[in-house]
């Protein structure tokens, strides 16, 4: 049993550390290319950052960790703010960008 | 109900004054901004650096010709964009600009140079699939009067992904005293991708017009 618990508890660790750490945004204003390349261009050169996605549609700015590495919330929605749109909404998830990507794609 | 009443206000704002060849008079902060507006009277090719998120300084040139084609302009100038208003809408935004120049002009009828000074304001409203906007501009130098009005409204024909090119249709209107006593109506195809921007059409003259953009 305590065998069987500890490769419980490892397993869930290994999946977790493996679960993309990414943070999807809800942004107003946005409308256009040009806004979603400034976006995009601000977000990307941050030091956590692997990838980001704009959808314009749904109003999504998606930023994904580079592994080992926490996003800052508030420093992301500042470079947002900054470049001249509304945050809406800011919230984690353990999704990679290509599956949010997906998702969203899906959705269409 | 308050709220939809003003974005519908200034909507119709938007629509019934425009002015300015493209959609934003700059890029994002740190990005410079090329642009460009090509017909037989009117050659403009402008560049500016947007040192804010708010702010872009640039240059710009000018080749304008009357329609009889006798007398000529040659402006150059110093630009300074300043973005004085913004409203982020969940779907839409809208912006108010000013935008002023200084610089020298020259002309055909004139000898020497003088100094041109050309402050105007440029309000405007997007969606994804909806675009108007409206300009004035003065033109003034000692003896001349070029002011400049327009206005441009359009939609796409359908909705994409940002990376994905995206066809649009622009009717523009603009007249500019001094050169011309017809008001310019062009029908235009746009097509925006990613970092660019390309528009051609045919004016009520039958002359041929192009814009571009670029921000890199």
């Amino acid at each position: 049993m305590k065998k069987f618990l500890i490769a419980l508890v490892m397993g869930i660790a290994a999946v977790s550390s493996m679960a993309a750490n990414s943070v999807k945004v809800t942004v107003n204003g946005m409308v256009c290319s040009f806004c979603a390349q400034g976006i995009e261009k601000r977000l990307s050169k941050m030091d956590a950052t692997k990838d980001v996605f704009v959808d314009l549609k749904k109003k999504t700015v998606a930023v994904e960790a580079k592994d080992g590495q926490t996003l800052d919330a508030k420093a992301i929605s500042a470079e947002i703010v900054d470049a001249g749109y509304d945050v809406v909404k800011i919230e984690p998830v353990l999704q990679s960008v290509a599956e949010i990507r997906a998702e969203l794609k899906a959705r269409k | 109900m308050r709220r939809h009443l003003g974005k519908i206000c200034l909507g119709a704002i938007c629509a019934l004054f425009s002015l300015s060849a493209l959609c934003g008079p700059m890029g994002f902060k740190d990005s410079w901004m090329s642009m460009g507006d090509v017909s037989p009277n009117w050659q403009e090719v402008f560049v500016n650096y947007a040192f804010t998120a708010r702010d872009a300084a640039g240059a710009s040139a000018v080749v304008m010709r009357s329609d009889d084609g006798i007398k000529t302009r040659q402006l150059t100038e110093a630009t300074y964009t300043r973005l004085a208003k913004r409203w982020n809408m969940p779907e839409a935004q809208a912006n108010i600009w000013f935008i002023g120049g200084v610089g020298n002009i020259t002309g055909n009828d004139f000898s020497g140079s003088r100094t041109m000074s050309s402050p105007g304001v440029q309000v405007d409203y997007e969606t994804t699939r909806i675009y108007a906007s409206a300009t004035s501009r003065l033109y003034r130098a000692q003896g001349l009067n070029h002011d400049f009005a327009s206005a441009r409204a359009g939609f796409s024909f359908f909705e994409v992904d940002y990376d994905q090119t995206q066809p649009w249709f622009i009717l523009e209107v603009r007249r500019m005293r001094g050169l011309t006593d017809k008001t310019e109506v062009t029908p235009m195809l746009r097509l925006i991708h990613n970092r660019y921007f390309v528009e051609f059409g045919v004016n009520n003259a039958s002359q041929a017009r192009m814009n571009f953009m670029y921000i890199f």
